[in-house]
């Protein structure tokens, strides 16, 4: 489905990383594989360092630090946010939702809407959509988002495949009313037939979290993984990538009249070096307009790579240029995403490290 | 407030032949999650007044239960 | 947060309810709970009897038939959907969304936006509030709104106060855009500084499920429970129902001008019937206008009270014409939320049994 919004702008991006490192040079031992093929793998997928969390450490306690560092600094008002997206597949809770955790915990006001999203790698282009439609309502003036997961809580240790990809993080994004008359486009499309080609298969309700879901098993391609972990069919998430992807972001220029050579810049999720390297060729975008460094540097952290891909590669340009940009989130669900907007007088944006 | 009435409730409630100022309330058997929700029904609906989750349960024997609610009629 | 919508309306709903219906007569001595302790708490409560899911359907499964049901009487086609959204705290994964599942399902095509959302008691009004954003935008098509909860996966069978009043159920409601202005009147605050009085500790990320966490614990007298089953600090939930509810309904009918007596039906969430007569002779309402009953006949179904209300004791007059009515949902967050708007002609306004398709 296409949408157009006018007037909203990005106005800030922080997000916060946990202070602890891996490396995958150290972790490829953990796996087994032959060291031979580890390295390759490292070399083509980019794997090197990622974040992850200390045990215990939740999604919420990565927002309330964010937010608190915000308030801290005068960046941002506590009384000043009359909407708090969170979109994460990885909650605090059931019950109740971990946005009205983080609202409790932040004592923000009462007259203010929290609402839990679950999405994942396009979670950011949802919920920049979410924040866009709230606010329509003359209510709502600013709008914070927050794409987090702490998803390396549910890898396999004993998974090649999963484990070393994925970082924690949190992105906070700040979202409000733009003076410009400055039109955003997006496309957002799903296919729930291709539902379990990312999914944790227990702990919900179809399959609840018993001993026997926590079991390690063999799955048969010398990976170790239980029904309570995170899986990905790789294959498949290549192939969805490569085929849905590069015609939603043709069709999405065209709805603007652009074409890929007025972009600055491609902003895409993150899942590793190869899959977007394949993809702005087949997009026939240079590689310097598709940055693909953020899987080497944290991991794959979900909804929180495009905000982070901001920060990381263009956070200085910013600060005394607009660039027009396309981000593109494809992901669980199965469901691809793009928007195009510009990118201009961000007040904030930088990577902080959780303690 | 008029106390020997206030107790009389609080017998009603406690499904108790009598309650005593210096009765404790958790020694009742009556004195069970539904009675405590009656309390605070009885408190709102009779007294006008509302008693937070966290001041109940500080609560020990009826009369400081019946001094509490006066003084929050004040 | 307060707002107006316009040019929008619930089109249809229909309430799945599992046929298995246990009766607190049967069921009480299994609470060590004396006959006459088992009388009292009947009639205070509104207990009677509740439905209950089989161990293997979900609350997607109770909406995935109420959304057949729409589509095989026409009600709803599958081109005319533009976005599924589902409101529960008992969703089938927690990766992939569960509108996405069902999107598949039910071969949606790719234009369709598949949302979960977690919201609980209040989430009929959250996913009205989600339904009209969404039909703000003018490529947006008709929205389903999916509200399923099976709370009595999450509750501990030996919790004589809260399980006899628990139920599960799932609806399947279509909102729309209209011709008519029909202004939508909608107030909602939440406070999470309270979300602790309604809370499921174990089985996310805070704390993961472990054996441990599984292990059911008496925490007082005839109330066993595990860190994976709810619990509730019932004097706050009291509390709240009494002063913050209240005030928001009144925020309401001012807002929307209207007054006890311009409201025909007061839609209230279900917790069960003791609060509701509270906040009934509180607010002065005429208790004929706020039906209490959906809770003992039902059980309290989290956020598919308000549209299975509206099936049980309105349905044949909402399907007739269109009536002034108020609805308010509060629950877990916490959050609380009143619309006040013209509901009707409704081209179905049903409640059914499961069947398993």
């Amino acid at each position: 489905m296409k949408f157009t919004f006018h007037r909203k702008r990005i106005a800030g991006l922080l997000t916060v990383v946990p202070a602890r490192e891996k490396c995958f040079l150290e972790e490829m031992h953990n796996f087994n594989f032959p060291e031979s093929r580890s390295l390759k793998l490292k070399e083509v997928m980019g794997f090197d360092k990622r974040r992850v969390v200390e045990p215990g450490v939740c999604v919420s306690d990565l927002a309330v630090f964010g937010l608190r560092h915000l308030f801290d600094r005068g960046l941002l008002k506590p009384d000043e946010i009359d909407a708090l997206i969170l979109v994460t597949q990885s909650p605090d809770y059931f019950m109740p939702p971990t946005s009205n955790v983080i609202q409790g915990r932040l004592n923000l006001k009462q007259d203010m809407i929290c609402l839990d999203i679950s999405q994942g790698c396009a979670g950011f282009v949802i919920g920049l959509m979410q924040a866009f439609m709230l606010l329509e309502q003359e209510s709502v003036k600013k709008v914070v988002l927050i794409n987090a997961d702490v998803l390396s809580r549910k890898t396999s240790p004993k998974d090649r495949n999963i484990r070393p990809l994925i970082g924690d993080a949190a992105a906070i994004t700040l979202v409000e009313r733009d003076t410009e008359d400055s039109i955003i486009h997006a496309r957002l499309k799903m296919d729930g037939r291709r539902a379990n080609t990312l999914i944790v298969p227990a702990g919900g309700m179809r399959m609840p979290s018993t001993p026997e879901t926590a079991m390690l098993e063999d799955v048969g391609d010398n990976n170790l993984r239980a029904k309570d972990h995170f899986y990905m069919d790789g294959t498949e998430v290549f192939n969805f990538v490569q085929v849905e992807v590069p015609p939603l972001i043709d069709e999405l220029l065209a709805d603007a009249g652009r074409s890929a050579a007025d972009m600055d810049y491609f902003l895409c999720h993150q899942p590793n070096r190869f899959m977007l390297q394949k993809l702005a060729d087949k997009m026939k975008v240079p590689h310097d307009r598709m940055p693909n460094n953020l899987v080497e540097r944290f991991g794959n952290t979900s909804g929180a790579t495009i905000p982070m891909v901001i920060t990381c590669n263009l956070a200085e340009r910013l600060e005394r240029e607009k660039l027009y940009v396309c981000l593109a989130g494809f992901g669980v669900g199965l469901t691809w995403s793009a928007m195009l907007l510009q990118l201009n007088k961000v007040h904030f944006n930088n990577i902080i490290e959780y303690k | 407030m008029n106390k020997p009435e206030f107790y009389q409730r609080l017998a009603e409630i406690l499904d108790a032949e009598e309650v005593k100022p210096e009765n404790i309330l958790k020694d009742f058997e009556g004195w069970d999650s539904l009675a405590v929700l009656s309390v605070l029904a009885m408190a709102d609906a009779k007294y006008g007044v509302s008693i937070k989750a966290e001041e109940i349960r500080a609560i020990n024997t009826a009369e400081e239960l019946a001094n509490l609610i006066a003084s929050k009629q004040k | 947060m307060k707002h107006i919508f316009r040019n929008k309306k619930i089109g249809a709903t229909v309430t799945v309810v599992p046929k298995e219906e246990r009766r607190f007569d049967d069921e009480y001595p299994g609470y060590k709970l004396t006959e006459e302790k088992a009388k009292k708490f009947k009639k205070m409560m509104g207990v009677d009897r509740h439905r209950i899911a089989a161990p293997d359907v979900t609350a997607s499964d109770l909406c995935l038939c109420g959304t057949r049901w729409l589509l095989d009487r026409g009600l709803l086609k599958k081109e005319e959907i533009g976005a599924v959204l589902f409101v529960s705290q008992t969703p089938d994964y927690f990766i992939p969304p569960t509108s996405n599942v069902l999107q598949g399902v039910l071969g949606l095509d790719h234009d369709v936006i598949a949302l979960d959302i977690n919201q609980g008691c209040t989430g009929f009004l959250v996913g009205l509030l989600q339904a009209f954003l969404m039909l703000e935008m003018p490529s947006m098509r008709k929205i389903l709104l999916l509200n399923g909860d099976t709370c009595s996966k999450q509750m501990s069978r030996f919790n004589r106060i809260n399980y006899p009043l628990t139920g599960d159920a799932g609806s399947a409601t279509i909102i729309e855009r209209c011709e008519e202005d029909n202004p939508i009147f909608c107030l909602m605050n939440m406070d999470g500084t309270r979300h602790q009085a309604l809370m499921i500790p174990a089985g996310a990320y805070r704390q993961p499920s472990t054996p441990e966490t599984l292990v059911p614990r008496e925490v007082e007298e005839g109330v066993v429970r595990s860190l994976q089953h709810m619990q509730m600090d019932g004097p706050a939930i009291f509390n709240f129902t009494m002063e913050d509810v209240p005030k928001q309904i009144e925020a309401a009918l001012s807002f929307s001008g209207d007054s006890r007596d311009s409201i025909e039906y007061f839609l209230l969430h279900q917790p069960n019937e003791f609060i509701l007569k509270q906040m009934t002779a509180k607010m002065k309402i005429e208790p004929a206008k706020l039906p209490s009953n959906i809770v003992g006949i039902y059980g309290n179904t989290s956020s598919v009270t308000v549209p299975q209300n509206m099936a049980h004791n309105f349905g044949a007059e909402l399907e007739q014409k269109s009536h002034r009515v108020l609805m308010s949902a509060f629950g877990t967050g916490l959050s609380w939320a009143t619309m006040v708007m013209n509901l009707g002609p409704l081209a179905a306004c049903k409640i059914m049994d499961y069947e398993p398709v």
